[in-house]
């Protein structure tokens, strides 16, 4: 041991080339050593959950920063670098991610594109709304500007793909979610949407509300427009439902007696409370007008077109807003037709057989009350009636043979009686008229078929 | 420690091989050896570069090549003791011979 000692102030000329060894040792392991600690530290935080990480290594001292989603999680990613073999020190620049207070996120579409924006708990809950964005909303660009933040409520991602999945049902507008709280606005892509929507936030996670859903829908239109060149009633837009929708096909089909409906009507939700009951009156009033359009428009009816003469213009004017349902309105814009030339009485008697040929004047049954169906039919009769100022007409109501024949005979009297009543209203002077009921003596088919006995029931005008 | 042995353990090797060599030379070497009074200003330094390796108190490279400069310094000693050892005992036994 002591021999040791003795040589061992011998050995330092060995230190001058070990300091070179070391030297060009130092100079060529220095980087690759780092790139090598670098990459298993990384490796390392493989399964941690960090957002904005950033590991640099200078020697063996690894400086590590990220934005951690919990104090634990911030805690175990900065032990798994500290055990990384090699790792002298760690430099822990770490933090939370900041909290968010109240939380909101929010989705926001316009025409071309969808901005998500607000925060989002979690790279992976972030990552995963932007798919669901695309994936519902084919062909729309999104973008993609949210933060990430501590603070979301529980359930927080199935709430934000929910209203995700709503967002697709907009044209445009925005859908806030600021903790629990769900506020909306904008304007549903199509008609239901609206309705759909409100739907779909039934179902949002527990604890979920909706604080303001001001969505609006496109206006809910039907249209109806009678060409009086085609002879046509052509129907398009909106119906609530089938049942409706027969229903009003059936009405233009009562009182447009010589149009031909065409019916480009579709069935749509949506439709403001009262539809049926404010469209038939309308189409009614319409059924008065040599040519017109009808455009329900929501709770808004706009009838235009000419009345036949004045008396009726008036009357579809005033008319036609009490029988709506409250909250409707009803905007006029009725014109009266220029007064045709008139005509001798055989071309007059000639044009009330064409009229009556097409169509007969109604009466609810075994009564002498016209139905309401029977109005555009009437204002022709009393169209031509004007034409032919001078002639004298005889207004005959005639039966089938049911029932007794003096009840027959009174009930054609009075049928008689109420259309002649019908025409001095419209204006015509009384003496022109005089009703007369036959019964059922002048049959003009036979009475042992239905279809017989109802072209017997009928208004004959008469020019005498 | 394990994990920079396998990183560069071919200077370590070097550095261990140089020792024996030295070893091997200094004891049929006729030359100055240090004095004492130096060497042990020189083992001064050398324990208070260990505490400083030890303490961590040199940042990033610097104290990376520290502890390679120690480690492979350690490794030199090593080399030196056994190759005078090594040295001493072929001398002391050819001695008698001769």
């Amino acid at each position: 041991m002591h021999g040791l000692f003795r040589w061992s102030s011998k050995w330092w000329p060995g230190v001058i080339p070990l300091a070179i060894f070391w030297a060009i040792a130092a100079w060529t392991s220095t980087e690759p050593l780092e790139a090598d600690l670098a990459q298993r530290s990384t490796a390392a935080l493989k399964d941690t959950v960090l957002d904005k990480r950033r590991i640099s290594v200078a020697g063996r001292d690894v400086t590590f920063a990220a934005d951690a989603f919990s104090e634990d999680g911030r805690q175990s990613a900065v032990a798994s670098v500290e055990a990384v073999p090699g790792v002298r020190l760690v430099e822990d620049e770490t933090r939370l991610v900041p909290e968010a207070k109240p939380f909101v996120w929010s989705a926001e579409r316009d025409v071309v594109r969808v901005r998500l924006g607000g925060s989002s708990p979690l790279p992976a809950s972030k990552g995963k709304l932007v798919e669901a964005a695309r994936a519902s909303l084919g062909g729309v660009e999104v973008v993609d500007q949210m933060n990430l933040s501590r603070g979301a409520p529980p359930r927080f991602d199935n709430a934000a793909l929910l209203l995700l999945d709503q967002i697709g049902k907009l044209k445009d507008g925005k859908i806030t979610l600021s903790d629990t709280k769900v506020s909306l606005s904008g304007m549903a892509r199509e008609l239901g949407g609206r309705e759909a929507i409100a739907a779909a936030l039934k179902n949002l996670p527990e604890g979920y509300s909706v604080a303001a859903n001001d969505i609006k829908a496109p206006p809910y239109i039907f249209q109806a427009y009678k060409d009086p060149v085609a002879v046509t009633l052509t129907l398009t837009g909106y119906v609530p439902d089938n049942n409706v929708h027969a229903a009003l096909v059936q009405a233009a089909e009562r009182k447009f007696f010589s149009e031909k409906v065409v019916d480009n009507l579709k069935a749509s939700v949506g439709a403001p409370s009262g539809f049926a009951n404010a469209v038939v009156p309308a189409l009614g009033a319409l059924s008065r007008l040599s040519t017109g359009t009808l455009v329900v428009s929501d709770r808004e009816v706009k009838l235009s077109g000419d009345a036949l003469y004045e008396a009726a213009a008036n009357q579809i004017r005033a008319g036609l807003g009490k029988d709506f349902p409250p909250g409707w309105q009803y905007k006029p814009e009725i014109s009266v037709k220029p007064a045709a030339a008139p005509v001798d009485a055989t071309v007059c008697q000639q044009l009330f057989a064409e009229l009556l040929g097409r169509g007969r004047i109604r009466f609810e049954s075994g009564k002498a009350d016209i139905v309401a169906d029977s109005a555009g039919l009437l204002d022709r009769l009393i169209e031509t009636a004007l034409r032919c100022p001078t002639a004298n007409i005889e207004i005959a109501g005639h039966t089938d043979t049911d029932g007794e024949e003096a009840s027959n005979r009174t009930l054609s009297e009075k049928r008689a009686q109420a259309v002649t009543d019908y025409l001095i209203r419209a204006g015509l002077p009384a003496d022109r008229f005089t009703p007369v009921g036959y019964g059922s003596t002048q049959p003009v088919a036979g009475n042992d078929t239905e279809e017989g006995k109802a072209q017997n029931r009928r208004i004959d005008f008469v020019v005498r | 420690m394990v994990y920079l042995t396998t990183f560069y353990w071919g200077w370590l090797l070097a550095s261990l091989l140089l020792g024996l060599a030295m070893g091997w030379i200094s004891v049929v070497q006729r030359g100055q050896g240090v004095s004492k009074t130096l060497a042990q200003w020189l083992a001064v330094l050398a324990a208070a570069l260990v505490a400083a390796a030890f303490a961590r108190i040199v940042p990033g490279r610097f104290g990376y090549w520290l502890d390679l400069g120690l480690i492979m310094f350690a490794l030199y000693l090593c080399g030196c003791a056994v190759g005078t050892w090594l040295r001493e005992r072929v001398v002391s036994r050819s001695a008698p011979a001769g």
